[in-house]
């Protein structure tokens, strides 16, 4: 028997005490929304703060029959985390432990709500970091960059937030809460952990991560080269892997985002430059040494006009600075901005960002570029006043046509960002019937009533065929 | 009775007619990774060798597209041949991608470059049902849709027949080199590591009784012996007959401490928690499997005869429904190596 709505939010205010249930119209309104320009529907917001409040909440639903969407900090570009039809919205931005650093075994388990930047202060005394750094670290969570497989410009050496997760410990749609992967890799049966991250909260709610902890580089060198055309950039891109060297983060940045970024962190960038790249090299001093041979050998074979090599910590972080506030600094050109998160091989660089050009000319919007050009993913960030309903339609149709153009290219949806709402219905330009069939068949395996975070990911009326497959029927004296 | 599909309709088909027929499928690619999990008694053996067509490669993407059945050395090959390498792969020339892929059956430099689940970009696989499923993406990075790839990879061909498969290259190193040191096994634990220590990203440290053995890769300066270390060759595993230990990566000095006091041969991969034990009888899996939850780990058969095989996993996984409702949807009658992976085998009602 399920209990109604109502029902449920006396149980969970029971549970958490009416602060940690929030159900006025105020934060019903602020948890409608992400940092996308969806907007949704919440029901109610559970503010948990342990794992066991977390399986509570979960069982409740579950006997309620009622939705959940998990939320983290809420920054998400995608709408994600946004509800879009009442429910349940189990924010985890109060469990905000970190446990011990295991610095034997590289690693430590934290909480969901954790900043990003947060872990990697903890530890740097340490001599180790947290790889995977989205230009919000200071603002993501943990659980949301679990949930969207975040990325950041460092991975393009050091790898996605998948790979830098040994394992999670997960309260399930029905509450039961499981460990899957650990420290001990490669535990028996399928990669169920590889599944989870990057599942947009669709799979479960995950309350614990395994973070592994990577070692500080011994040495790093940060070069800001320029050039007077993107193409030369583009160019120098390709060169600079085809050498051999793949740099720990290589970044690029068109002029109308160097000139937006420059009025606001005053990094001393050249405001005239048709793109800039920030590269950077780490290693041993011998790797790093070599590399930086590398990239100004070949940046000079293709026409840069100079290079800037950070002298200190200080200017280092200064040119870091630059680069993660590079989406902030929009609001100097319009309040609001729609951006997607489109990856193309890198031969194509030169041709989508020529392609971006000229559908945002013809759109009449503004275009700003800032991206990690080395694994090909692409920011196109259109400047846009919301409020103007003509331009807010003229942004949505150019990211279209810039979505259809890097699909084109032999690119894909998203490297980092997720698919949320905002790319859900584009998935048929990558995947056919079977392959979402695959993929909703993989996603009722961990949420046979269909109740978590739903409608997003998969296009409506993705199915999974029926399966008639009875859980307790187990062979007798086999592994189960 | 054999299959030898030559493409990937005639693959579908063939494992339509099976699901069909209720027909049994062990599926083989080299060879080299099929003794692994529970027995069973296959109908037909499905060989990959005719899905051996190289699809795309792109070596300014640093991608290639392959089938399932080509093999190990010649993606290397063909990689080399532009100064590119695949550092995942396992050191055996005539496994197939698809093999490896299924297996997880990564390589020894796995401390510096990481598991190879980590290299497939997109998988294309035929369901038990005979569907055509495509996962992932060929770009370097993609979070488009569920995480396909690695659910394929060390599924041990119970949710499908690795089609094609995307792989991410690497540039060859300017230099690289395996070193070796022989002494007490005690002295080549603490060698290890010291070198675990000092050495920035080492590609590998494998201790084995009595033996040491390093691999580092980078730029000429940095390749040097370490002290009291030979130029040497990649050592080679124990078997047959073998079971594979994951422990947290600092328990593994203490493993191979005891394990050498016990006279074992073993390579243990200081650094990544792996070690490869010889085992000859039943008792022997459970003598590992009892050391290996000592330290909070586990341990598999990834070789073994049928004797060796009764119990080849261990505990139940957390999460077993999911797994077999997972396996369920991939492979609905149940054909695709039933028995192997028995928690997350489907069971007709």
């Amino acid at each position: 028997m399920t209990t109604t709505a109502g029902a449920l939010a006396d149980r969970l205010r029971h549970l958490l005490g009416p602060d940690r249930l929030l159900e006025g119209d105020l934060a019903r309104n602020l948890y409608s929304h992400d940092g996308s320009i969806v907007g949704g529907d919440c029901g109610i917001v559970a503010l948990p703060e342990t794992t066991d409040e977390v399986a509570a909440c979960m069982r409740m639903a579950h006997e309620a029959g009622v939705d959940v969407v998990p939320r983290g900090s809420g920054t998400g570009l995608t709408g994600g985390a946004v509800p879009l039809e009442g429910g349940l919205v189990i924010s985890l931005a109060r469990m905000r432990e970190m446990g011990e650093v295991d610095v034997a075994n590289s690693c430590m388990w934290v909480q969901p709500g954790v900043l990003n930047l947060d872990v990697s202060m903890a530890i740097a005394h340490l001599g180790l970091h947290y790889a995977p750094d989205p230009s919000s670290q200071q603002a993501c969570s943990i659980g949301g960059n679990v949930g969207t497989n975040a990325g950041g410009p460092h991975c393009l050496a050091y790898g996605v937030t998948v790979q830098h997760v040994l394992g999670v410990e997960m309260v399930r749609p029905d509450g039961e809460v499981v460990v899957l992967g650990g420290v001990a890799p490669d535990p028996p049966g399928y990669d169920l952990r590889g599944v989870v991250v990057g599942a947009e909260g669709t799979v479960g709610i995950v309350t614990r991560v395994l973070l592994r902890l990577t070692p500080l580089p011994p040495d790093v060198r940060t070069m800001l080269l320029d050039f007077l055309s993107v193409s030369d950039a583009s160019a120098v891109v390709q060169a600079i892997i085809a050498a051999g060297v793949i740099p720990a983060a290589l970044e690029m940045m068109d002029r109308n985002m160097t000139m937006a970024v420059e009025e606001f962190v005053h990094a001393g960038l050249p405001t005239d430059a048709a793109a800039l790249l920030l590269v950077e090299v780490d290693g041993t001093a011998a790797e790093v040494n070599t590399a930086t041979e590398v990239v100004e050998r070949v940046a000079r074979e293709h026409g840069v006009r100079t290079v800037r090599v950070a002298q200190d910590e200080q200017e280092r972080a200064l040119l870091w600075k630059a680069r993660k506030t590079a989406f902030g600094a929009v609001a100097r050109v319009k309040p609001s901005y729609y951006l997607h998160d489109c990856v193309v091989p890198r031969t194509r660089l030169v041709e989508v960002m020529e392609a971006i050009g000229e559908i945002t000319e013809r759109e009449g919007v503004i275009c700003l570029n800032v991206f990690h050009a080395g694994d090909g993913n692409l920011h196109p960030i259109i400047a846009l006043d919301r409020s103007d309903p003509d331009e807010t339609e003229r942004a949505m149709r150019a990211g279209d046509q810039i979505v259809r153009a890097c699909v084109a290219m032999g690119g894909t949806l998203s490297g980092e960002h997720g698919i949320g709402v905002e790319k859900r219905d584009y998935m048929p330009l990558v995947f056919d019937d079977d392959d979402l069939e695959a993929q909703a068949c993989v996603r009722r395996a961990f949420d046979p009533d269909g109740r978590m975070n739903p409608d997003k990911v998969l296009p409506t009326g993705t199915r999974c065929g029926e399966v008639g497959l009875a859980d307790t029927q187990v062979p007798e004296g086999t592994w189960i | 009775m054999d299959l030898r599909p030559s493409g990937r309709d005639e693959l579908a088909a063939m494992l339509r007619a099976a699901t069909a027929d209720g027909r049994v499928l062990d599926i083989r690619g080299g060879g080299l990774h099929s003794r692994r999990g529970w027995p069973f008694t296959p109908d037909d053996v499905l060989h990959t060798a005719g899905l051996g067509r190289v699809v795309d490669y792109e070596p300014d993407d640093m991608t290639i597209t392959v089938e399932g059945g080509v093999t190990v050395g010649e993606v290397l090959r063909l990689a080399g041949e532009r100064g590119q390498g695949w550092p995942q792969a396992p050191s055996e020339p005539g496994a197939t991608v698809g093999g490896v892929l299924a297996a997880a059956a990564g390589g020894r430099r796995r401390l510096r470059f990481g598991p190879i689940r980590d290299s497939l970009l997109e998988v294309v696989v035929a369901t038990g049902d005979g569907r055509i499923v495509k996962g992932g993406g060929r770009t370097v990075k993609s979070v488009t849709g569920y995480d396909l790839p690695r659910l394929l990879t060390g599924s041990l061909g119970t949710l499908g027949v690795i089609v094609q498969a995307t792989l991410r290259l690497w540039p060859l190193p300017m230099a690289e080199q395996w070193f070796s040191a022989r002494g007490e096994p005690a002295d080549m634990i603490d060698m290890a590591q010291g070198l675990l220590a000092q050495l920035h990203r080492p590609t590998a440290v494998i201790v084995g009784p009595g033996s040491l053995h390093a691999c580092i890769t980078g730029v000429p300066d940095d390749v040097v012996p370490p002290a009291g270390m030979v130029d040497a060759t990649e050592p080679s595993g124990p078997g047959p007959g073998v079971v594979e230990i994951g422990v947290p990566p600092a328990a593994l000095p203490a493993l191979a401490r005891r394990l050498s006091d016990d006279g074992r041969v073993f390579e243990a991969w200081m650094g990544t928690g792996i070690c490869r034990v010889a085992v000859s009888a039943p008792e022997d899996v459970r003598a590992m499997r009892d050391l290996a939850m000592l330290h909070d780990g586990h341990a598999q058969v990834i070789d073994g005869d049928d004797a060796l095989r009764a119990d080849p996993f261990g505990p139940v996984p957390a999460g077993a429904d999911i797994m077999r409702r997972i396996r369920a949807s991939f492979d609905p009658a149940g054909i695709l190596c039933p028995g192997r992976f028995a928690a997350a085998e489907p069971v007709p009602a």
